[in-house]
């Protein structure tokens, strides 16, 4: 016998609390992965291949008022500008569905290629997003789980305008971050719903890198003073500017989170507790037979660390596992595009598998170091 | 010239314990002067509450008087710290307590072997000395069973055994036959007079039965914590 045989029967004596025990870690942890990767996909956007020439023009009070349609002329003279289109919100129902389940802008058929060139479709897509006023292009994960294909008719409820909108699909696209938009042409939307000159947003194209910091000076000065002051910023201001929004999401993440781990330390430490309290006499006799503190605290550190660690390759390899070969737009309805179980994640749910592993041994470790071998011995098994 | 004059191995001198329970301060042991010589097989009797316990577990360093000196073969365990006692118990003394206290999920091998965990031994030579050990009690082919698998005899003999694999010079009993049948009781008795016989070993035994004390070379007695 070794020692390492001996606190490997001491762990698994009680074979149920121990299956139990670190399936309570397997599941907490499983729960901290999939929260903290939830949470980063929430506030990390993808980088998209264009982003670094794009420019997002929207109005300076908020992103829900609309912009003049003649704002777009003035744009179009900027220096430095190379494409300008709207982009508007339609707010459409898919058939009789409770929400929005992917969404859908107006902007110009002809500015897709030069604004979000990362859009890539089959030969024809272009040319036939151009050709009919009543055409649109599809996200291949929209189109997929749909079952749309190009030529299908789609009817829109909007939230926003009154009526519907048939679409035919020209083209189904993807290679961008996020390949679950529709996008339709605005002289349609204008067209039904009477030419109203305003668009919800621009976004613009720059010739180069060089020229986003003047175009984003000069766009916000063109309207200084105007009844539509605007804000034009980066692609990646203006994602993160949605991410703010989501402030009180993080807060609640992090608060579940936080629960978790407290609640997983409180299982573990009780686990612990109970398992060193029904040998106490045990513990006992080996102080009496020259075991000193510091081994029984090895003892107890070793088994408490060992389940915990069972629990965190379990937990944390189901969510690796589940995450990266499972098809995570199937099991969130599309909510979630990527959902990367990344090794600083891991490590994270690790350490906190090790902390956790340390801390539920501290008290259990004290009672045993406090107790004499003729109490410990008093003790009834 | 062993068995001549022999070699005190244990000597107590103005040992006290007092315990507080409450306002109230019991006395244990009361003032206790006694030498034990190296090879006997000493009986301690007394009602319960007498001390007996007390007295034993001082003895073997599980416990600390309140004044006094006890020496085991010439160190006195009082004034040891507890990491030293440790290492102290570990090497000198071996103990065989009433309800066997085996770990439950370890064959009698592996309780047997418990002790030598904390030496330098190698793993064939920690396995030579269990089979050692449990030879000399008679249970040699029962090394691979559980606790659960021997009788209660049979569970005590191989406490024995993890008394005696360190080879200490003073196994100290606390009530060894207390949950023994009759017959059972003989067997662990014979087994701890053939260990002062055959090997020289130094025994203390608690108990409260005058059959048992008779298998002792030398029967004191307790009476509220004093010799009487």
């Amino acid at each position: 016998m070794t020692i390492s045989t001996f606190i490997l029967k001491n762990a698994l004596r009680n074979k149920r609390r121990a299956a139990l025990s670190i399936s309570s870690v397997a599941v907490s942890l499983f729960l901290l992965v999939t929260l903290q990767v939830a949470l980063r996909e929430l506030t990390l956007p993808p980088p998209s291949a264009g982003a670094e020439l794009r420019v997002a023009v929207r109005n300076k009070i908020s992103l829900t008022n609309p912009l003049p349609l003649r704002q777009r002329g003035l744009i179009e003279k900027i220096p430095g500008v190379e494409a300008v289109t709207p982009f508007t919100w339609f707010g459409g129902k898919y058939k009789n569905e409770e929400g929005m389940s992917f969404a859908q802008f107006a902007m110009d058929a002809d500015k897709l290629n030069s604004v979000f060139g990362e859009a890539k479709m089959a030969p024809g897509g272009y040319a036939a997003f151009n050709a009919a006023k009543d055409a649109c292009v599809l996200g291949k994960i929209t189109a997929d789980k749909y079952h749309l294909k190009v030529g299908d008719r789609i009817t829109l409820d909007s939230t926003v305008y009154p009526g519907s909108l048939t679409f035919r699909i020209a083209g189904i696209y993807a290679g961008t971050p996020d390949d679950r938009n529709m996008l339709f042409r605005q002289d349609y939307l204008d067209e039904s719903i009477g030419v109203p000159g305003y668009v919800g947003m621009w976004w613009l194209k720059v010739k180069s890198a060089e020229d986003m910091a003047p175009v984003i000076k000069a766009v916000n000065a063109a309207f200084q003073n105007t009844s539509a002051e605007v804000r034009a910023e980066s692609e990646r201001n203006f994602q993160l500017g949605f991410i703010s929004m989501l402030g009180n999401i993080k807060t609640l993440i992090a608060s579940i989170s936080t629960v978790v781990v407290f609640t997983l330390v409180l299982v573990t430490a009780s686990t612990m507790s109970m398992a060193v309290r029904e040998r106490f006499r045990e513990l006992a006799i080996l102080k009496a037979l020259g075991f000193r503190r510091r081994e029984l605290f090895a003892f107890i550190l070793a088994e408490s660390f060992g389940l915990t660690v069972a629990g965190a390759v379990l937990g944390i390899g189901s969510a690796y596992a589940l995450y990266t070969f499972g098809d995570i737009g199937k099991m969130t309805a599309g909510i979630f595009v990527s959902f990367e179980v990344t090794s600083r994640i891991m490590g994270f749910a690790a350490l906190v598998a090790a902390v956790l592993g340390i801390v539920s041994a501290v008290a259990p470790s004290l009672a045993v170091a406090r107790m004499s071998v003729v109490n410990g011995l008093k003790t009834l098994d | 010239m062993k068995g001549l004059v022999a070699e005190t191995i244990v000597k107590i001198r103005e040992l006290t314990k007092l315990y507080s329970q409450g306002e109230i301060q019991v006395t244990a042991l009361n003032h206790i002067t006694l030498d034990i010589a190296a090879g006997e097989f000493l009986a301690l009797m007394g009602p319960s509450g007498s001390g007996k316990s007390t007295l034993l577990h001082i003895i073997a360093g599980v416990d600390r008087p309140t004044s006094g000196e006890c020496l085991v073969q010439g160190v006195d365990v009082t004034k040891l710290n507890e990491s030293e006692l440790a290492d102290w118990r570990n090497h000198n003394v071996g103990f065989i307590f009433q309800t066997f206290n085996l770990i439950p999920v370890l064959t009698a091998a592996e309780n047997v072997e418990l002790p030598l965990l904390l030496t330098h031994l190698t793993r064939a030579q920690r396995r030579r000395q269990v089979e050692t050990a449990l030879e000399v009690v008679g249970l040699a082919d029962r090394a691979k069973h559980l606790p659960r698998q021997l009788s209660g005899g049979q569970e005590q003999r191989v406490a024995i055994a993890r008394a005696l694999v360190t080879d200490p010079a003073l196994i100290v009993a606390d009530e060894p036959t207390g949950n023994l049948d009759s017959h059972s009781a003989q067997e662990v008795l014979g087994a701890l007079q053939s260990l002062r016989k055959d090997a020289g070993k130094t025994i203390i035994m608690v108990t409260h039965d005058p059959k048992a004390a008779a298998f002792g070379t030398r029967q004191i007695h307790l009476e509220k914590g004093e010799l009487s």
